[in-house]
This record gives C-alpha cells, structure tokens and sequence, in this order.
C-alpha cells in the first residue's frame, strides 16, 4: 500500500513529466477514435451509396443470372408478368421497386466511343427506389417511351455531351445482332456512386426492350425498405414467395454484392492504418517510460539504499506508467469523444478542404462526411493505452531495478 | 489478321481479306442468270483457301493522327494467327482458334482471352471490331441474300446485293449490302447495317490483283460510320497460298 501511494505521489510531484507522457497517450487515443468515426462514417456513406444507386436493399434475380451478373447477358432474364404476381408490398418496411434491363453498350457521340452499361427502367420506379431525384445537375427524368437517356455528369463531361444533344448507344441484342439506340440526353446526374457518375446509361425499359430484341423482360428487380436492417427478414419473406411462383428466382441483400468486397477491403485497410497509430503510440509510450527510468537512476539507487528490493522497484514503476496510462486514456478519451461529436453533429467538408471532388478518385464523398459514433473503439484504444504503459514500464523496471545502487546513485 | 481475314471468307468472313470480302470469280456466260446466292457461293468458293500466309500493313487514320502497324498472319482453317511487327507492337499476337480469340502483349507477358464486350471494340485501335475478325459462319447459312439491281461502281460494272439475317440466326449485322464485280466476282464495297437501319460500317476494296486463276482484293478501306474523321486502311503487302503451316503454330503455347 506503501509503494502504491508512493507511486501515485510520483505522479503528481513529477507533474510534467506525467502530463507529457499522458499527452503522448492522450493523443493517440484521440486519434484513434476520431480516424475511427470517420472511416465507420465513410464506409457507412459507401454503403449508402451502393444501396441508394445500384442494388437497393433486395434484388430479386435469377439465380443462373447472379453467377454471371458481370457480363450482363440477356439470358436468364425475368418476365415481368411474373414478377406483378409477387405482392412486394406485402414486405414489411417495403417503400418502392425498380425493375430494370442491364446491358453492355457503347456509348458514341460521332467521334469518339465509349463502354458503359446501359439500364433500362421505369423512370418513376427508378426514382422511388433511388436517390436520383435531387441528383440532377441538369435538364430531368425521362419519360417511358421516349428516346432519351439520363446519364452521370462526368460521363458527359468525357464525352463532351451536354443535355439536349444526341448520343448513340451501340448495342448487341439477344441475338448478338449489333443495333443502335438514337436518343436526346434529358438529364444529369452527379452522385457519390462512382459507377453512376461514370458508366451508367439509363433509358425507359421499353425503348431498352425493344433494342435488344427482348420480351416483357428485366435483369432484375431492386427492392428498397425503409431501413436495412429490415433486409434479411425480408428477404426471408421474399424468398419463399419466390419459391411458390419460380424456384429459379432467389433474393440478394444488399451486402451479397461483390460492390461490397472493396468496402470490407476498406475496412482491413483502416485496421491496418488504425494499427499503425497504435503502434507509434505505443513506442512513443516506450521510449518515454525509458527515458523516464534513465532519469530516475539516482533515484532508484537511494531506493535500493534504502532497502528496497527488485519487484518493489518494478512494481513502483509499474503503477506509475500504468497511472499515466490511465490518465493520458482518460484525456484522450474526452478529447476523442468531443471530436467525434463534432464530426457527428457538423460533419467535414473533405471536397472543399481539398478544392476537389472527391467522386473523382472514386472515394464515395459528396458534400460532408460525419461521423459515426462507436463505443468499441473507445473500449479498445483505452485498455489498449493502459496495457502499453502497463506492459513497456516492465522492461525497464527491471533494467533500473538490477543496477548496483552504488552506481545508480553515481549515474549520470 | 490477313490470314483469319483469308480463311473465313471462304465461310463469308468478314475478317481481314474476308473484310475486304467478295473477291471474284471470272464472269462466266452463265453469271447473268445467276441468283444472288450462287454469286456468293461462287465468290465465297473462289476466295477460299486451306492454308494461307500473309503479309500486310493496317494504317488507322484517326483525325490527324495516322498509325501504321504491319504484321504476318498464319492461317490454317478455323485457326489463325497474327503477329504484329512494326516497332511499336512488335511482338503482339494474336491466335484465332475456332470461336475463341488470344492476345498476347510482349511487355506484359500476358495471355487474355478476348470475350464479352471487348469483342466489339476496335482491333489495335482499327475499324475493325475484334466480333469482325471472329465471324466465321457461311454468309449463306446466315443470311437471306438478293440481287437488288446492278450498278457501276468506280468504273466497274456490279451486282448489287442485299442480305438480310435469318430469323433466330446469331449475326452481327442485321443487313449488308454488297457491290461485287460483275466480271471478276470481287467484292468492291459491302455496307453493314445495325438492326435499327443505321450505317455501322463501309468497306471499300481499292485495289484488286490477279494471283494465276484468282482475282483478289489487296487494298481496302474500312469506316466505322458512327465516328467522323476516322478510317483504316487494310493493304496486303504479300500474300501466299496453300503453304505448309506447322500445326503447332496456332497453340497457346507458341503465343507465349
């Protein structure tokens, strides 16, 4: 009990040193959790922005289709007569669905081409099950039945096409015949969907049916909820509703895509990076309890002197470096709780930080990124800040402790 | 190229000489009675060749901006190969070996097989779609063919024909025009049409030469009509028949 009073009036007679250690471990632990709201709030943007612009939060789709999703065939499509025999919105948290006609196209301004993909789809549909509404940058939706085309800003941009001019789409249809689709630009769309922005062409389904040569059909239909986290249940429900009418047909969340394999790639990425300041804050925490033990030998040697054995010593040091832990996590602590609330509350502003656009680098990012709160992360940088004080002031307790006390007390 | 362009004519190919397409028969007292199918199938028979080597030169005129890029291509049947050897991309291959189409880039070290959506884009930056190069279906077993008139084209008297798909058939072009010399049975232009009506493509022959019995296109020009300013020049430099290819030529070992 002794050396544990000792120890904590160590830490308050050697204030500074105490505060600058503590800041050390302070500022890593705020570090941590305000990196850690922020990447949670962009990886939680990324999955908005695949949900709100490319699968919603159910696709009902052929099964055989989904193994080839990539090369988009017209093979393995749906009928849509079927598909109006589902009472989607008997789905709990059901708010909207968009069928819709994917295919491979070539998109041509009369010098140069293109790849994209083309989707074919109901202009209102679309427009409840995605955020494209207040997307438009320019002109509007189209209507069904008109040859006209919606398309991302950047992609216009690159083609150097603006709205009310004609493109041509050059497509295969069913039977791999080349034909082409004349239509007026009516809208663009800038989003956080790097796809959307670069490579998506929509266009009414019928006119898309028509070019491909394709029945009342559609690749698939986009489901949206009111939350997602309604998605496995319903899904559950859509299932077996499938089940009754086509055994072929199958539910996808929203987190079954491949989109998603980049966002869990991200997150790894994050680990590794939140690793690293984990790791410079734990040799800065080590190199300061070395540092601090080097400048108490004298100290140490009067101890010795004094009768004090090894483990005493260490465990002296032990509480003190521990004790700093503590406080420098409970500093950082408050520090990282006040950031992410602000990033919370106001969000930050990257784009207009870096005069860039950040859909640009592919980074999902329009206007303000916030933050998400997550008590985890104060939980484990914490412990993690108390347990590096607690275990690099063992090491050099002992290194102090085993001198001579002679030439402790002589050491300079 | 050249090679896969000889071969497939024979099957109504539109690669390489099959772009050039239509080279002739000798106008026969029977050929002003004849259908628009015996006329391909006569074209079609004269043009074809077991084995062929070829070699050739693809200027791609793009705006201002002109490359020339020369090759050799081996071409036995429904296998062929091409191999770029201009300085720029010397050492680029490709290995046509039924449907299937290879690539092979020397600074990469790498083997892609061309499928899917790359099938349309231009061959190398040419007018010439990787699918062009791949067709290799009968032109007969795939469209309906009619003589729709004849008329003088650059001097030289031609039977107009007009194709359309058969129903349910896999084709590119929905419908192709054709222009072939009524006295030498060569293809002198063949227009290529989309489903929806629309002009894709044009490709003229501008020179045709006689090798013994045979009259065949050695220079063409083909245009992608929905791009402006931009053309590419197909021109056989050397061309020989029924040579020995070695089987193991068209391996994907040999592309490496």
């Amino acid at each position: 009990m002794f050396l544990t009073k000792l120890a904590l009036k160590n830490l308050i007679r050697y204030r500074t040193r105490t505060l600058a250690v503590g800041l050390i471990i302070a500022f890593a632990v705020f570090f941590y959790i305000l990196f850690d709201a922020l990447m949670a709030g962009m990886n939680e943007m990324s999955y908005e922005g695949i949900i709100d612009y490319e699968t919603g939060h159910l696709q009902i789709v052929n099964s055989s289709y989904w193994q080839e999703e990539k090369k988009l065939p017209l093979d393995d499509l749906i009928p849509l007569d079927l598909l109006r025999r589902i009472k989607l919105e008997e789905v709990q948290g059901y708010r909207g669905s968009s069928a819709e006609l994917a295919f491979q196209a070539r998109l041509n301004n009369g010098i140069n081409e293109l790849p994209v993909v083309g989707r074919g789809v109901v202009p209102e549909d679309l427009l409840s099950v995605f955020s494209l509404a207040d997307k438009f940058v320019e002109g509007e939706m189209f209507s069904s039945g008109e040859q006209r085309v919606v398309m991302g800003k950047r992609l216009a941009d690159l083609m150097d096409v603006g709205v009310g001019d004609y493109v041509i789409l050059l497509v295969r249809d069913k039977n791999n015949t080349f034909n082409t689709i004349e239509a007026e630009i009516s809208g663009l769309v800038h989003t956080i969907n790097h796809n959307v922005n670069n490579f998506l062409v929509y266009m009414p389904l019928d006119v898309a049916q028509e070019a491909l040569a394709v029945d009342d059909v559609v690749s698939k239909v986009v489901v949206r909820l009111d939350h997602k986290e309604q998605a496995p249940q319903a899904a559950g429900v859509l299932e077996s509703k499938l089940q009754r009418l086509d055994g072929d047909l199958a539910v996808y969340k929203w987190d079954d895509t491949d989109a998603l394999s980049f966002s869990s790639y991200a997150a790894t990425e994050n680990q590794i990076i939140l690793g690293i300041i984990l790791l410079i804050a734990a040799i800065a925490i080590i190199n300061t309890v070395i540092l601090a033990a080097l400048e108490r030998m004298r100290e140490i040697g009067t101890m010795k002197a004094m009768g004090l054995d090894v483990r005493e010593i260490v465990y002296l040091f032990v509480i003190e470096s521990t004790g700093i832990g503590v406080l420098g996590g409970c500093i950082g602590l408050v520090m990282g709780a006040v950031g992410v609330w602000y990033l919370v509350r106001f969000g930050v502003d990257f784009s207009a930080m870096a005069q860039l656009d950040m859909t640009s680098f592919g980074v999902p990012v329009l206007g303000k990124t916030h933050g998400v709160w997550n008590p985890n992360a104060f939980i484990t940088v914490f412990a993690f800040g108390v347990a590096v004080s607690f275990l690099s002031s063992i090491l050099p307790g002992y290194w102090a402790a085993a001198k001579d006390p002679i030439q402790a007390i002589q050491h300079r | 190229m050249g090679g896969f362009l000889t071969r497939n004519r024979l099957r109504g190919a539109a690669w390489l000489l099959g772009l050039l397409c239509l080279a002739g028969l000798f106008l026969s007292p029977r050929a002003a009675a004849m259908t628009a199918e015996e006329i391909i199938q006569r074209r079609d028979s004269n043009e074809y060749v077991q084995t062929v080597i070829v070699e050739a030169e693809m200027v791609i005129l793009n705006n201002n901006r002109k490359l020339t890029k020369a090759m050799t291509s081996y071409a036995d049947g429904d296998n062929a190969l091409t191999i770029f050897t201009n300085p720029r991309d010397r050492g680029t291959k490709f290995l046509k070996r039924g449907d299937e189409l290879w690539m092979f880039f020397p600074d990469a070290e790498e083997l892609v097989k061309i499928s899917g959506h790359m099938l349309n884009q231009g061959m190398m930056g040419s007018d010439f779609s990787y699918q062009d190069i791949m067709e290799s279906d009968k032109l007969t077993d795939l469209y309906e063919f009619q003589l729709v008139g004849e008329e003088e084209l650059d001097g030289r008297q031609c039977y107009v024909l007009e194709g359309t798909a058969i129903p349910g058939e896999e084709v590119s072009y929905h419908r192709r025009k054709a222009w072939i010399d009524r006295e030498r049975f060569v293809g002198l232009k063949e227009e290529l049409y989309a489903r929806s009506g629309r002009l894709l493509k044009v490709m003229t022959t501008t020179k045709v030469e006689q090798f013994e019995d045979r009259w065949y296109p050695v220079e063409a020009v083909m245009e992608d009509k929905l791009r402006k300013n931009t053309r590419t020049e197909f021109i056989v430099k050397s061309i020989e028949f029924n040579p020995v290819i070695p089987t193991e030529t068209f391996t994907l070992e040999n592309l490496r």
